[in-house]
């Protein structure tokens, strides 16, 4: 009798709503939320791999983390890649996009070229780069001597090393930032062309007075999502540069990597430099939806 | 006349740049399908070689005597697996509670779900790590998977799917006294299936991809997924490329027939799902 009014409560919408979420909310909460929560306090401890040997230092890590040259370097890095990167990704995605909206054969072939890269592993894109890029026995190499310049050294040369970077990581990921800009293009009404047409205005006076304006918020959504990733890089860093050469490449969560894990586990000082960085992205989304919201007005 | 040869010729030299451009995506990857079959003499020769003088097999030999590939792929099937059949049933309930039922703080905790999504893995990897340790979970298969189950961007993407349906379905399943999590499962999920394919692909990608969690979590010689295996095969002989290449396509080519034939997935979950590094 217990059992079968406790399973009609629980049979409720109202309630069972409940049992639907839950497994998702506690996973979220304790996967998610919990670490988000203990950083705060981590932040604070001169701490290792066990918790129970940690002590409290206060605002330490930061002041540390501030006059860490290296960690100063580490943005200096980071903040580069990420402006260059995502500026160059959208202009190309755009461009491309306007092309390849049409559902023609040869477009759709093009697009799911352009998106393969999705498939490709950092470990992948590492092996697949560094060999290319080698300056000894790499095909780019060869190449460029073919047309006069040798000794190309791309990913050995401290000056070269991080454009590199960008350059591969435009090649995994523009794909993407195309794709979703043709989905947009693609829900634009066609009336609006038609009557531009009818106007006389040509193709290209058609995408900067149609186009653009429309497809706005999905360029928001992508240079803010882009942004984001590109702050955090951290994994083609790893596979093809190792934060070098002379750590030209030492990206912020590289830095914060090294100390955490591979190191001496400076767990707190590696928590105090990720909240700096989450605070970081979070002064960018913010700005960045103040700006999308005045121009949209 | 005159105006549609102009516009012939624009539209061979836009043609031309966009497939210059497709080139420029495939050919490192087509050479590193071909660079998997060269003798390690013929990789390393000045000038390199596009095509492969000869096709060998012996690099997959080299691999297997380096790295433990096969219980490295079979970690990966079980990280990929484990991960994404949970994920699809688990974030497809949540998405479901929030699109057809009413409850108490629907709203608060449904905003709640979408402030998780402004958490940056990389900025939590450390606090997530001593929380495994802790768990006393390090080096197993729940360390890799459990975490990485719920998302809130597949919780949006399903409460979107679901809004789509009429709400008569369940009213007369309720009718004919079916219970919810039944209606929910044999009646309502099935009639999402796109977007349950779409998740479950895109998790099977991201993880068989994901190389930063596993490193931080599973790294005993045992434990370790194909991705991380990779890393380490080019970490401790970078001397030798035959057996990288063959490593690398090895671990790419799933994805790759998964992508032919899932493509349509592919594209319309990286429309939805936000934030990746």
């Amino acid at each position: 009798m217990q059992l079968k009014r406790m399973t009609s409560y629980w049979n409720k919408p109202e309630h069972v709503a409940y049992l639907f979420i839950a497994p998702t909310g506690i996973l979220l909460f304790v996967f998610c939320i919990i670490p988000l929560v203990a950083s705060f306090f981590l932040s604070t401890m001169k701490v290792g791999v066990n918790l129970g040997l940690g002590e409290f230092i206060g605002l330490d890590n930061y002041v540390k983390a501030f006059t860490d040259r290296r960690f100063i370097d580490s943005l200096r890095v980071t903040i580069k890649f990420s402006v260059i990167e995502t500026f160059l990704q959208m202009v190309i995605g755009i461009a491309v996009s306007a092309f390849i909206a049409n559902n023609s054969f040869f477009n759709r072939m093009v697009r799911s070229i352009y998106f393969l890269p999705v498939i490709t592993s950092a470990v992948t894109v590492g092996i697949m780069w560094q060999m290319i890029l080698h300056p000894s026995i790499g095909l780019f190499t060869y190449w460029m001597e073919k047309i006069g310049l040798n000794n190309v050294a791309l990913l050995n040369n401290p000056d070269t090393a991080l454009y590199t970077l960008m350059g591969i990581s435009i090649w995994r990921n523009f794909g993407i930032s195309a794709i979703i800009l043709v989905a947009a293009i693609q829900n634009v009404p066609k009336d609006y062309y038609e009557a531009a047409e009818l106007d006389g205005a040509g193709k290209i006076k058609q995408f900067f007075a149609i186009t653009l304006p429309e497809i706005k918020s999905s360029i928001w959504y992508l240079l803010i999502s882009r942004v984001i990733g590109s702050l955090q890089v951290f994994d083609i860093v790893y596979t093809l540069t190792n934060g070098g050469p002379n750590n030209s490449t030492r990206t912020t969560v590289f830095y914060i990597y090294g100390e955490a894990f591979s190191k001496n586990n400076n767990m707190g000082y590696a928590s105090a430099m990720s909240e700096i960085l989450f605070g970081m992205i979070m002064i960018v989304i913010i700005v960045l939806q103040h700006i999308e919201r005045k121009t949209s007005d | 006349m005159k105006i549609n040869v102009k516009k012939v010729i624009i539209n061979v030299i836009l043609k031309t740049i966009l497939g210059m451009l497709a080139l420029v995506i495939l050919i490192p990857i087509i050479w590193l399908i071909f660079s998997a079959f060269k003798e390690e003499a013929d990789i390393i020769s000045w000038p390199p070689t596009f095509f492969p003088k000869e096709f060998v097999f012996s690099n997959w030999e080299g691999v297997k005597s380096k790295i433990d590939i096969i219980q490295y792929t079979v970690n990966s099937m079980i990280y990929a697996l484990g991960t994404s059949i949970p994920a699809v049933f688990l974030n497809a309930l949540a998405g479901y509670a929030f699109s057809r039922f009413n409850f108490k703080f629907k709203n608060v905790i449904f905003i709640g779900y979408l402030a998780t999504l402004m958490i940056p893995f990389q900025v939590i990897m450390v606090p997530l790590y001593l929380e495994i340790h802790a768990l006393g979970w390090l080096n197993s298969y729940a360390a890799l998977i459990v975490p990485k189950i719920a998302s809130a961007s597949w919780i949006f993407l399903c409460r979107a799917a679901f809004d789509g349906l009429p709400k008569e379905l369940e009213e007369a399943a309720r009718i004919d006294g079916c219970s919810e999590i039944r209606i929910f499962s044999n009646i309502m999920l099935p009639l999402i299936k796109p977007t349950c394919i779409t998740i479950f692909i895109l998790t099977v990608n991201g993880c068989w991809n994901d190389m930063l969690w596993p490193m931080l979590v599973a790294n005993s010689s045992s434990m370790r997924t194909l991705a991380n295996g990779l890393a380490i095969l080019i970490g401790t002989h970078t001397t030798e490329y035959g057996s990288s290449f063959m490593g690398a396509l090895f671990s790419m080519l799933p994805m790759l027939i998964l992508y032919i034939f899932g493509q349509k997935y592919f594209i319309e979950g990286q429309a939805h799902s936000g934030i990746k590094g």
